[in-house]
C-alpha cells in the first residue's frame, strides 16, 4: 500500500529530512513510526500526502507513482487518504457538524446526507451529541476525536496520523489508539507517527525507527505478557 | 470498511453540492469582512455611476436626434423688412419644389410664444423690449431620405439667394453635429468608466487578496483533505462577482435618484435643454449591462488575486 524506495529528502544543501529511507507497508496493517523529534516522522508523513517531492526515490501509494503524479491529480488522491494532525486542524469558525460536512461537500455528497453521516461518524468517536460545538469549545481530546472522525468520514483507504496524542493525557492517548484500532479493523492501512513509546509498548504493532532520517529500526512491539514480565527488551525483533 | 481504490476513477472537479457552498461561504465572507468589501463596492459604484450618467445624457441626446431625425426641417427666416410680397414668392417657390412643400407659416407672434414656451426664465426679458423681435418663418418638413441624401444643398442655395430671406437653417446639419457629440459623450463615458471599473476591479483583488491571506491557514487544511484549486477559490470567485452586481445595483439606484432629483428641481427651472437631457431614464437593456458590467468587473477582480496561490 506504501512502498518507499531509497527516499531521500533534503531541504538545502546541510539540511537532510530523510537519507536513503525503504520501506514497504501492506494493505491492512498497523505501523507506527517513532523517533525523537527532528528524526524526519513529519516529512515522510508530508511525503506520503504529497506535500512534498523526494530530493531522490519513489514514493508509491495505492500504485500510484507520486514523483509522477499530476498537481491536478493531488486532491483525488488525498481523498482517499485520511490524515490527522497533532494541532488537529481543524477550521475554528466552523462548528464540528460543518468541519466534517464541508469534507462531504468536497467528495461530492448530497449535502441531505451530510447529517446522516456526520453524526455517524462522530457516534464513532462518541462526540455525537457535540455536532453544533465549536471547535475551540472542545478540549484537545475532543478535537482530536473530531480530526479523527473527519479523517474516517471517507473510510480512507489509508489513516495517517502524525503525532495524534502529542497534546492528551495517557488516557486519552489510548482511547485514541483504540479508534485507531478500530479503523483498522475496517480495513484501513495506518500509519501513526508518534515518539511516546508507552503507546507502542505492548501495541503488538510494527515500528519503524527513524533517527538522523534514516530508519535505524524495525521490529514489532511485544505483546502484553512480555511487556508485563518487566527487565526485557521492549522490541523484538521484525525480519 | 475502508473504499476499494478504483484505477481511473475520476470524481467531479467541482462537486454538484458545491455550488450551494461557494455562495453561502461567499455571503459569510461578505458580512465578515464588510468594511473591505464596502470599499470595494463603493469603488465600483462610483464607476458605474459614472459611466451610467454618461450613458443617461447620451442616450436622451440620442433619443432626441432621433425624434428630430424623423421630421427634418428646413426654416427659411424672414428680414424684419421682408414685404408681404416677397414672403408670398418664397411660398410659391417652396409649393412648386417637392421636397420642401410641406411647410407651415410661422408668424412673428407665433414665434414669439414659442419661444416663451421654451425659455421660460427668459420671457421677462422679451417683455422688455420694444418689439417683437422674432421674425416670421416657413419651417418645411423634409422626409429624412431627401435629407440625409444630400439632394437638397442647391435648392438650399437657391433659397437662400430669394428676396426677403434672411437665413436659411437645415436641421440635419445640426443634428448631425449632435450625433457627433453623442458618439463623443458615448466614447469619453466608456473611457472613463472604463479606467474607473479597471480600477475597481483592482481594488477588489487587493479586498479578495486580504481575504485569503486571512483565510490562509483554512485553505492549507482544504488543501491536506483534498480540496480542488477550483473548491478553494470558488468562494473568493463568487465574493468578487457579487460585489460586482451589488456596486452594479448601488450604482443604478444612485443614478435614479439623481435623475428623479435632476428631474424635479432642475428640468422646471432650466427648460428645453435640461428637459431633453433628462427625459427618460436608462432602458432597462443599459440598467442590465451596467449591473452586468459591476458583475465582470467583480469576476475579473478575483480571477486576478486567485491566480495567485495562497
Amino acid at each position: 500500500m506504501i512502498h518507499f524506495y531509497h527516499v531521500t529528502k533534503k531541504f538545502d544543501r546541510y539540511s537532510t529530512a530523510l537519507h536513503d529511507v525503504t520501506f514497504q507497508i501492506e494493505k491492512g496493517e498497523f505501523v507506527f513510526v517513532t523517533g525523537p523529534s527532528g528524526a524526519g516522522k513529519s516529512t515522510l508523513l508530508k511525503l506520503i500526502l504529497r506535500q512534498m517531492l523526494p530530493t531522490e526515490g519513489q514514493v508509491i501509494v495505492n500504485g500510484r507513482n507520486l514523483n509522477a503524479m499530476r498537481r491536478g491529480q493531488v486532491p483525488y488522491f488525498r481523498r482517499e487518504i485520511g490524515m490527522v494532525f497533532q494541532d488537529f486542524k481543524l477550521i475554528e469558525r466552523m462548528t464540528v457538524f460543518e468541519n466534517l460536512s464541508f469534507i462531504l461537500t468536497v467528495l461530492g455528497v448530497a449535502p441531505k446526507e451530510h447529517k446522516k453521516k456526520a453524526y455517524s461518524a462522530l457516534r464513532a468517536v462518541s462526540l455525537h451529541h457535540k455536532m453544533n460545538a465549536y471547535p475551540l469549545q472542545l478540549s484537545g481530546g475532543e478535537q482530536q476525536r473530531v480530526a479523527i472522525a473527519r479523517a474516517l468520514i471517507n473510510d480512507p483507504l489509508v489513516l495517517i496520523a502524525d503525532e495524534p496524542t502529542g497534546n492528551l493525557d495517557p488516557d486519552l492517548s489510548n482511547d485514541i489508539v483504540q479508534i485507531f484500532n478500530e479503523a483498522n479493523l475496517r480495513g484501513s492501512t495506518i500509519l501513526l507517527a508518534t515518539h511516546d513509546r508507552e503507546l507502542i509498548r505492548s501495541s503488538g504493532r510494527r515500528v519503524l525507527s527513524l533517527l538522523h532520517g534514516r530508519i535505524s529500526d524495525e521490529k514489532i512491539a511485544a505483546p502484553e505478557p512480555v511487556a508485563a514480565r518487566g527487565g526485557e527488551s521492549l522490541f523484538v525483533n521484525w525480519s | 470498511m475502508a473504499r476499494d481504490f478504483i484505477p481511473g476513477r475520476r470524481e467531479p472537479e467541482v462537486p454538484s453540492g458545491a455550488i450551494s457552498y461557494f455562495i453561502r461561504e461567499a455571503l459569510r465572507r461578505l458580512w465578515i469582512s464588510k468594511r473591505t468589501s464596502f470599499v470595494a463596492i463603493a469603488m465600483i459604484a462610483m464607476s458605474l455611476l459614472i459611466l451610467g450618467a454618461f450613458l443617461l445624457v447620451s442616450d436622451n441626446l440620442e433619443r432626441a436626434v432621433e425624434r428630430w431625425q424623423g421630421t427634418s426641417r428646413v426654416t427659411i427666416y424672414f428680414s424684419a423688412d421682408a414685404t408681404p410680397q416677397q414672403i408670398q414668392a418664397v411660398d410659391a417657390w417652396l409649393g412648386a419644389h417637392r421636397d420642401l412643400a410641406r411647410r407651415k407659416f410661422v408668424t412673428k407672434e407665433q414665434a414669439l410664444v414659442r419661444f416663451r414656451g421654451y425659455f421660460n426664465d427668459l420671457s421677462d426679458v422679451v417683455s422688455q423690449l420694444d418689439e417683437n423681435p422674432f421674425p416670421p418663418s416657413f419651417e418645411c418638413e423634409v422626409v429624412p431620405q431627401i435629407a440625409q441624401s444630400g439632394a437638397l444643398a442647391p435648392q438650399l442655395t437657391q433659397l437662400r439667394t430669394l428676396s426677403g430671406v434672411d437665413e436659411v437653417q437645415f436641421d440635419w446639419e445640426w443634428i448631425a453635429r449632435l450625433r457627433r457629440l453623442v458618439n463623443l459623450i458615448n466614447i469619453a463615458g466608456f473611457i472613463i468608466g472604463g479606467i474607473l471599473a479597471i480600477a475597481a476591479a483592482f481594488t477588489i483583488a487587493n479586498v479578495i487578496r486580504l481575504t485569503m491571506m486571512l483565510y490562509r491557514e483554512e485553505i492549507e487544511i482544504m488543501r491536506l483533505v483534498g480540496a480542488t484549486e477550483r473548491i478553494i477559490r470558488g468562494p473568493f470567485i463568487i465574493e468578487g462577482i457579487l460585489q460586482g452586481i451589488i456596486g452594479g445595483v448601488v450604482a443604478v439606484l444612485l443614478l435614479f435618484g439623481l435623475f428623479v432629483a435632476a428631474r424635479s428641481f432642475i428640468v422646471p427651472a432650466r427648460s428645453l435643454l435640461w428637459g431633453f437631457l433628462f427625459a427618460a431614464f436608462l432602458p432597462w437593456t443599459k440598467i442590465a449591462g451596467l449591473v452586468a458590467g459591476g458583475m465582470v468587473a467583480g469576476w475579473f477582480g478575483s480571477w486576478l488575486s486567485v491566480r495567485e496561490r495562497p
